[in-house]
């Protein structure tokens, strides 16, 4: 405003008698009045006043002096003032206000913006205006206020103050806002307006106008302008955005989508929407889609969420080789940002200013990043930056790479000298150490231990060694390198460090002598052996000489009866070793004993007095192998204070004999002290003593058995156990110490020289089985068996057979004595010379068969009635029948007990037996269910009519037709097979008996029958009761050749009687 | 296609055809392939994007009218100008996935790299076989088109998209197209006159 030229004009025209001024009216009516005075810059004010009367109202020029100069400064009035107004060239009276400080009113200049620039990428406006502080006569505080509107409507979206100070001369300032929505979304308007705090004035002070709105155009006001904002901006998670999509004016926008998920929007114009994000969540690595789905189209950007940078952690920086500061670091929480948005890495050495960005994966959790090595700098002050498009941070660390070395491995190690105990080496690291000293480690392990050296100068000789360095910084210590890859090298031979061990044996024959020499540890062998050297001095003379290579471990001498000094060396190819010496001098000994020792744990004790004439130690000496295997020699020397040894051996095996030789050690020879056997364990012996019967007695047998060999005892034999029980030979028998046999005994035989056992007390002609085994501390052996059956008892075989032969004898001789003298009641009993049929033995015989049966009455002598033939019905055969229901006692009562009580029924009046009993008698366990055992007497008065009632009455208790049938009512029915019924199959069931032959062809007639006469067939009529007992009564009164007749072609015994009166 | 072509030179067309129907085949396949795994990790909408993807600037499309009435040069024409296109898209795909994505999703850019491999290798597949039939046409690779346009992100997604999904269709196209051509045909330039169509 001050440079407006109209106000220059009135200032120029204005006459100011003091400085600012407010008017005070103390004319009349009509005159100027209203009088006001404002001041922009303290320095000049401008007053108004109205003219009332005229209606006048404006600023009029009142005038203290005249000036020609464009510009007039006048101070601020130091007090109240007196101002009288006068309008040049008029009539009107001069009008004087009083105008005091307070009075006049600051108002600041209105300020105008120089630039508003966007930033469309970040939202951001930049805003810039002059704060016009020259205008003032001193420094002041300046408010600045400014306004941001938004779409057409111009909606205030904030007011900020902003604060300066006013430093007497002109100061562009600049202010940034960001905004919460894109500047594409819509437009933006900016005002400002300020307040100048000037304490020293006292009217009153306001702000100044806002100046005019600079505007910033959205999208949506810029034809064809559309799209999706913000694009591809990058938020921090946590954030809340807003998105906004802006289409063509005839475009209708549907729906706006974040990630997946629609939002609700928000109109900003008729062709900008936006919706809102509140606290965004990260992004995949893709970034997330935001679309604007339109009715024929669609849009969209992509927004990338992610965190700021966190602060490098662990930060470290080491040299490995003086070219290279290698700084790792670990980035701590990940971005979430990739590709050009990742997180980027700077190394800052602030001493030397320097910079290095660094090329890091993002993908791997530790980061390093190289700086270069400085000549002349040992102390680097580094900051590590890092951003990303969120935000930065950074982290710094002050080191002295001299006090930071980290060498590499050791490489390309190499022996470069070789001697048996030392062994020159060398290695290469990478890097430039002349300024530093290193400190390297060697480590040496051997096959036979890991033991780790420090100095490589103490090693064995042939000994093979892996070797590897490692080194780190000599002075300060940091790190150690990682250890070389590893080196094997065998140190160089040297003669071996004593001589082998010797021990010497003659032979049996004591013409040669035998050495022999343990092989040397390999630790003692310093190389390989590749011989022996054996001598054999008579004091200084040389009687044998002999090279024996490698692997033998013995020679023979033959020295016939003399003796000599032995020496052994064994030589390798460094050189021989110091010479061992023994005598072939053997002392007598006399009152060697053998002792048994078993091994106690893991070795054999073998213990022994105390010799004091042994002056050089004791050896023992035992075979390795037993039994028929050669002598494998081996020994151990002991001190001469020792009394006992425990001797161990690999080679020791459970159940095998060794046999062990102590010899005392004089300075003039070896002398033998004891022999001990041995076993390391006992084992049951491996088989049972071989044993044979020597003799044998009807009560006791003699049995041998033979020792058993050394070899199979497997331990120290303690006893035999003889067992012997009754028994017959039989493979499948168990052994008797299993059989459980009660009667088994056994007999223990603990004397080892008794080589046979007499049995006793044993039973004569009887099986023994015998079984031998032998027994140790390990156990029993397998059992051997024998059978032996003990002989006979001669004299009581005799006896045994002559006393039954005797009383044999005697009783036949008494026998005849009594028969003879009875002979004649003998023959009147059993042999009369008229045959009395009551006295007859054979019919009682045939009685008393008959009373097996208390129903059957046979045999009763009744005077004999010859025309007639009295049949009974036994039951005798009734058990034989089948048919429970023959057995009813309805059967029996049907049966009389006397037949005679009724003729009508079974006649009982006998006259003879039928033939059938005589087979029963002959026969009793046939019990055949046929009418022919079951016919015992017909009554050939009644044959028939039990017949035709039973075919009258087939309902006729079934007892009296199982009985007998007669064999034509049996041909009936097998005749009336078409017309069976149930009760014909049920009767045919009770019948214990069916024709053997077909009936039809039967002869019915008897020997005596008319037909049988004309016949003259007796083999038709043979069996037949009715034909046996008696021609004539056996014929029917009335002849019917249709009748059935019984058929018996049995014989009997009664026949032979019936017969015999007709004789 | 020649007018007479000798029995060996029959011979090595078929061979070249069966075994470009092979490549597209299994081109398809892995295009299909990094279709789906590219539609997840760009986080696109499928259903929302399909009436939006646009056809690809530069690439004729696969579906054309009157199929059936192609000479064997102008498929094989039509053939190589798209895969060329194809080419160089999915290059500038390859290249624009690096900077977006660097090393975080080395998958998609692998698979991407390999179906550009294909479309190379299926491309000069396609010069042997015009080479063959001694036109001459598209021996010599058309200049490259300009640069397109700087594209936003969403744009490159969209685009990647619609490069994808017209590949698996060339890849089809192109299968039927070699399928034609191996096969004997009476006269030289005429149409195939089958009624087939892609």
């Amino acid at each position: 405003m001050w440079k407006n030229s109209s106000l220059r004009c009135l200032l120029a025209l204005a006459i100011l008698c003091l400085s600012l001024v407010y008017s005070q009216e103390i004319g009349s009516l009509g005159d100027p009045q209203n009088l006001k005075c404002v001041t922009h810059n303290l320095q000049e004010m401008v007053c108004t006043w109205d003219l009332s009367s005229r209606g006048r109202r404006g600023q009029t020029d009142f005038l203290c002096f005249k000036t020609k100069e464009r510009r007039v400064e006048i101070p601020l009035p130091e007090s109240s003032s007196r101002v009288t107004i006068k309008s040049s060239g008029t009539s009107f009276p001069t009008k004087e206000f009083m105008i005091h400080e307070k009075d006049i009113s600051f108002v600041p200049v209105t300020p105008r913006i120089l630039s508003l620039t966007p930033d469309f990428s970040t939202s951001t406006l930049n805003l810039k205006w002059s704060d016009n502080g020259s205008v003032f006569p001193y420094g002041l505080d300046a408010l600045w206020q400014i306004q941001i509107l938004r779409k057409e409507t111009m909606e205030e979206v904030t007011k900020v103050t902003y604060y300066s100070k006013l430093t007497h001369e002109d100061v562009i300032l600049s202010w940034n806002w960001t905004s919460d929505m894109p500047l594409e979304c819509t437009s933006h308007y900016v005002k400002i307006r300020c307040y100048i705090n000037a304490t020293q004035f006292l009217g009153p002070k306001d702000w100044s106008d806002w100046s005019p709105a600079e505007v910033i155009p959205g999208k949506d006001s810029e034809p064809g302008g559309s799209g999706v904002f913000p694009l591809d901006t990058v938020v921090a998670v946590g954030s809340d955005v807003t998105f906004c999509c802006v289409h063509e004016e005839d475009q209708h926008i549907t729906n706006m989508t974040y990630g997946s998920k629609p939002y609700k929007m928000i109109q900003l114009s008729s062709r900008s929407h936006a919706i809102r994000v509140l606290n965004a969540s990260a992004s995949d690595t893709s970034g997330t889609n935001v679309v604007c789905h339109l009715e024929n189209g669609m849009d969209g950007t992509v927004v990338f969420v992610g965190y700021a940078p966190d602060i490098p952690q662990n930060l470290s920086c080491e040299t490995s080789n003086f070219f290279i500061i290698k700084c790792t670091w670990k980035p701590g929480r990940p971005s979430g940002l990739y590709g050009e948005r990742k997180t980027k890495y700077s190394l800052f050495e602030r001493m030397s200013g320097k910079n290095v960005s660094c090329e890091v994966n993002e993908m791997n959790r530790d980061r390093t990043c190289g700086f270069p090595v400085l000549p002349d700098q040992k102390t680097y002050d580094f900051i590590l930056g890092v951003s990303n498009p969120i935000g930065q941070a950074q982290s710094s660390i002050l080191v002295d790479i001299t006090r930071r070395v980290h060498p590499k491995t050791p490489e390309k190690l190499s022996v470069t000298g070789n001697n048996s105990t030392s062994i020159q080496m060398r290695w290469f690291i990478n890097g430039s150490f002349a300024g530093i000293r290193l400190l390297c480690q060697i480590e040496v392990s051997s096959g036979r231990s890991e033991k780790k050296l420090v100095s490589v100068k103490s090693l064995r000789p042939y000994t093979k060694y892996q070797f590897r360095v490692r080194c780190s910084s000599a002075d300060h210590f940091w790190k150690w390198s990682d250890w070389s890859r590893g080196l094997e090298q065998t140190t160089a031979e040297a003669p071996p460090a004593r001589g082998p061990d010797i021990w010497r044996e003659r032979s049996p024959s004591g013409e040669s002598l035998k050495v022999f020499w343990k092989p040397l540890s390999i630790s003692e062998a310093n190389g390989k052996i590749v011989s022996h050297e054996v001598s054999c001095y008579l004091l200084e003379t040389l009687l044998e000489y002999k090279v024996v290579p490698e692997p033998s471990n013995s020679t023979e001498i033959k020295l016939g009866k003399g003796d000599c000094v032995i020496s052994v060396i064994a030589k390798n190819s460094a050189g021989p070793s110091p010479p061992s010496r023994i005598t072939s001098m053997e002392l007598p000994s006399d009152n060697v004993t053998t002792d048994q020792a078993v091994a106690m744990g893991n070795g054999i004790n073998i213990s022994w007095d105390s010799y004091p004439d042994m002056t050089c130690g004791y050896i023992v000496k035992w075979c390795r192998s037993s039994g028929s295997e050669p002598c494998s020699v081996d020994w151990q020397k002991f001190p001469s204070n020792a009394t006992n040894a425990v001797i161990r051996s690999a080679l020791f095996k459970p159940g095998v004999r060794y046999n062990f030789s102590l010899y005392g050690c004089k300075s003039t020879g070896y002398q033998l002290l004891k022999n001990v056997t041995g076993y390391m364990k006992e084992l049951p012996p491996k088989t049972a003593p071989n044993f044979t019967v020597e003799e044998t007695s009807s009560d006791s047998i003699l049995v041998k058995w033979e020792d058993i060999p050394i070899e199979e005892c497997r331990g120290f034999l303690k006893g035999y156990l003889l067992s012997f029980a009754k028994g017959e030979k039989d493979a499948l028998k168990p052994r008797l110490s299993e059989s459980g046999n009660p009667e088994l005994k056994v007999n223990n035989i603990t004397d080892l020289t008794k080589k046979s056992m007499k049995i006793l007390d044993l039973q004569g002609k009887t099986s023994y089985q015998l079984e031998l085994q032998a027994y140790t501390a390990g156990g029993l052996s397998p059992p051997n068996s024998l059978y032996v059956v003990t002989k006979e008892d001669s004299v009581g075989l005799i006896i045994a057979i002559l006393i039954p032969v005797a009383v044999v004898v005697l009783l036949g001789v008494l026998a005849s004595i009594f028969c003879y003298r009875k002979r004649e009641w003998i023959k009147e009993t059993f042999y009369p010379e008229i045959p009395n049929p009551e006295n007859s033995k054979a019919l009682q015989f045939q009685r008393n068969i008959c009373e097996g049966n208390k129903t059957l009455k046979t045999l009763e002598m009744n005077p004999c009635t010859p025309n007639s033939v009295e049949v009974v019905e036994t039951q005798s055969t009734a058990p034989k029948i089948e048919d429970t229901e023959m057995m009813s006692p309805a059967a029996e009562t049907t049966v009389p007990e006397d037949g005679s009580d009724s003729e009508m029924e079974n006649h009982v009046v006998v006259s003879y037996c039928p033939p059938i009993i005589e087979e029963e008698i002959s026969n009793p366990p046939m019990d055949e269910p046929g009418g022919s055992s079951q016919v015992v007497y017909i009554d050939i008065q009644s044959m028939y009519q039990p017949q035709i009632k039973q075919e009258e009455e087939p309902e006729i208790d079934l007892v009296t037709t199982a009985g007998y049938k007669p064999q034509m009512q049996l041909s009936i029915s097998a005749l009336k097979v078409e017309g069976h019924s149930p009760v014909e199959e049920e009767l045919d069931k009770t019948a214990g008996y069916r024709p053997q032959a077909n009936t039809n062809a039967w002869n019915m007639g008897t020997p005596d029958s008319p037909g049988s006469v004309e016949s003259n067939n007796e083999n038709a009529s043979f069996g037949s009761p009715c034909s046996i007992n008696s021609r004539q009564f056996l014929l029917p009164p009335k002849d019917d050749e249709d009748s059935p007749k019984p058929i018996n072609t049995g014989w009997s015994f009664t026949h032979f009687f019936q017969n015999k009166p007709n004789d | 296609m020649a007018a007479a072509d000798s029995p060996s030179a029959a011979l090595r067309r078929r061979d070249l055809c069966s075994r470009g129907i092979r490549l597209a085949g299994k081109m398809r396949v892995d295009v299909i392939d990094l279709l789906d795994a590219y539609v997840e990790r760009q986080g696109l909408d499928v259903s929302s994007l399909d009436s939006s993807v646009a056809a690809v600037e530069g690439v004729p499309l696969a579906a054309v009218e009157r199929w059936d009435e192609q000479t064997g040069t102008q498929r094989l024409l039509e053939n190589l100008a798209a895969y060329r296109a194809f080419r160089a898209l999915l290059a500038q795909m390859l290249e624009e996935q690096r900077e977006q994505l660097g090393e975080a999703d080395a998958g998609l850019g692998r698979a991407l790299a390999s179906v550009l491999l294909q479309v190379s290798a299926f491309t000069y597949h396609l010069e042997e076989l015009l080479r063959l039939e001694s036109r001459g046409e598209g021996e010599e690779e058309e200049d490259r088109p300009a640069p397109p346009p700087r594209l936003s992100i969403f744009e490159q997604k969209l685009r990647g998209l619609g490069v994808l999904r017209e590949l698996a269709q060339w890849a089809v196209r192109s299968a039927r197209d070699l399928r034609q051509l191996s096969k004997p045909s009476p006269a030289t330039g005429t149409a195939a006159g089958l009624a087939e169509s892609p």
